[in-house]
């Protein structure tokens, strides 16, 4: 019959594993947000799942971002401190999917 | 019929089936970031094709256990012939390009295992087939798989969503989570090399095996190893455009920080469960977590039609693949004629298929015109104004 207990297994590593990687890269991304440095990336290719903005409304958006940004309250030192850990995290983040690549391959942990 | 001619024909097949194999599962790995943007579609279906060239050769470990006993080949037990490894093989193509017209993400390995389950009970008959490993092995994860990853990726969104929250008005620079979907889905697209490409080796080992042209309980030969990946990877480079289609658009609106959500817990699955000797079908997880996504982000909706019809189509999968795998069986039981009678057939259909197919061609360059994909997608008739809400979108 079914393992069970394999199959428990499986679903508790696939649920602490997928939430330690989406915690520490969302961390990451909200650390950098508070350092000021918002990591605006444009899609590749504008499908049919992302709202497109007329020119003049995205400027205007990006201006009240800006304007939320110099608001900041924190000093020039901590916003160091808060980008760094930000990378801190996606170092981490990108770690563990290493050792993702590293379960693949049996050669390497034979 | 000279039983070398035979196996050159079961090799040819496998291949074919790997091919089918790897333009159906792209979806699996490249829809999420191609309905996000994250990669350009073309972009996407060219990474996930090297990594599955890649996976196919690190790792030939599920290759020595294809069958996974379902079918009791091997000495003590019924001796699978070649002649019903070609004709499931034949059940498992036609079934995989049925449902890739249809545009469903159906998972290959039910397809190969029906076809191979249906071929064996016609040519040597039902008690050749471990029934129970059947309910254990295959049907059983396929009930459970894609809820639990459905439970994991509805989490992971939720966590995604609530640590990345706007405050004080500060752009929340969810775009970030692009960057990461391109690792996350090609890690997927890794996973997959290491998995699906390797089942197709099994089948061709052990048509070899049975032949005698290679030593009972030996690995697959490196020919092998190398024409599987490289049919995989053509497969999934020519991209089934339809299954993205589905995927990426038919089943929820994906967002990068779903998708990225989605694509993770894909790969942790999968990982997991291969690390620890425990199958399940890549499409299926897939799909699970993408309907996860879905229902963990707040303002979205799950299309449960869309959801319904691709339960359906796995619930199909295993019959409908028996039943054309016996079917090309019974063809295969009368002698040469009959196995040239399934050649014939068998290349009648696929024809047939790709004719229908050229309706309505979908392919990476119309892909994100096409908002009448019929069933799939919903239409949104007229643009409404932008409103504040749809403004405060901006920053995903």
């Amino acid at each position: 019959m079914i393992d069970w207990a394999a199959f428990l297994v499986v679903a508790v590593a696939a649920l602490v594993s997928s939430a330690v990687v989406v915690s520490l890269y969302s961390l990451g991304l909200r650390l950098l947000t508070t350092a000021g440095r918002i990591p605006m990336v444009e899609p590749a290719e504008f499908t049919g799942a992302i709202t497109v903005l007329s020119p003049a409304r995205a400027a205007k958006d990006a201006k009240r971002a800006r304007k939320a940004l110099k608001a900041n309250p924190l000093t020039a030192d901590q916003k160091r401190l808060a980008l760094y850990a930000g990378y801190l995290c996606f170092a981490l983040c990108g770690l563990i999917v290493l050792y993702g690549v590293y379960l693949i391959v049996p050669a390497l942990h034979r | 019929m000279d039983f070398t001619l035979i196996v050159a024909l079961v090799i040819a097949l496998a291949l074919i089936f790997d091919f089918t194999n790897g333009f159906h599962d792209t979806a699996n790995a490249m829809a999420t970031p191609i309905a996000t943007g994250a990669m350009k579609p073309k972009v996407a279906v060219g990474v996930a094709a090297v990594l599955n060239l890649v996976g196919a050769f690190l790792s030939t470990e599920v290759a020595r256990t294809v069958s996974g006993g379902i079918i009791k080949e091997g000495d003590g037990g019924i001796q699978i012939t070649p002649e019903m490894i070609f004709a499931g093989l034949i059940g498992a193509i036609v079934w995989n390009l049925i449902t890739w017209l249809r545009g469903l993400p159906s998972s290959s390995s039910h397809a190969l295992f029906g076809g191979l389950i249906g071929a064996t009970v016609i040519g040597v008959g039902a008690q050749a087939v471990a029934f129970d490993v059947v309910l254990a092995k295959v049907i059983l994860p396929a009930l459970i798989a894609p809820i639990t990853v459905g439970i994991v990726a509805f989490l992971a969104t939720r966590l995604a969503y609530a640590i990345t929250r706007r405050d004080a008005g500060r752009p929340d620079g969810r775009g970030g989570f692009r960057y990461a979907q391109i690792f996350s889905s090609s890690l997927v697209a890794l996973s997959h090399g290491t998995n699906d490409a390797q089942k197709t080796m099994g089948v061709i080992t052990l048509t070899l095996i049975a032949g005698g042209y290679q030593a009972v309980g030996s690995g697959p030969q490196f020919w092998v190893v190398a024409c599987c990946a490289l049919a995989i990877a053509i497969g999934t480079y020519t991209g089934g455009w339809r299954i993205i289609l589905t995927m990426g658009r038919g089943l929820t609106e994906i967002k990068p920080a779903q998708g990225f959500a989605a694509e993770t817990s894909t790969a942790a699955t999968i990982l997991a469960s291969s690390h620890l000797g425990f199958a399940l079908s890549t499409t299926q997880v897939a799909s699970g977590s993408v309907i996860g996504s879905g229902l963990g982000r707040r303002g979205s909706t799950v299309r449960w039609g869309m959801a319904g019809q691709i339960a359906l189509g796995w619930l199909l999968t295993l019959p409908a693949s028996a039943i054309m795998g016996a079917f090309a069986a019974g063809l295969a039981l009368l002698g040469p004629i009959g196995i040239l009678l399934d050649v014939v057939i068998g290349t009648v259909v696929v024809y047939v298929l790709f004719q229908w197919s050229k309706r309505d061609r979908i392919s990476h360059d119309n892909l994100h015109d096409i908002d009448d994909a019929g069933h799939v997608v919903k239409i949104k008739k007229t643009p409404r104004k932008p409103s504040r809400k749809d403004r405060a979108k901006v920053a995903l």
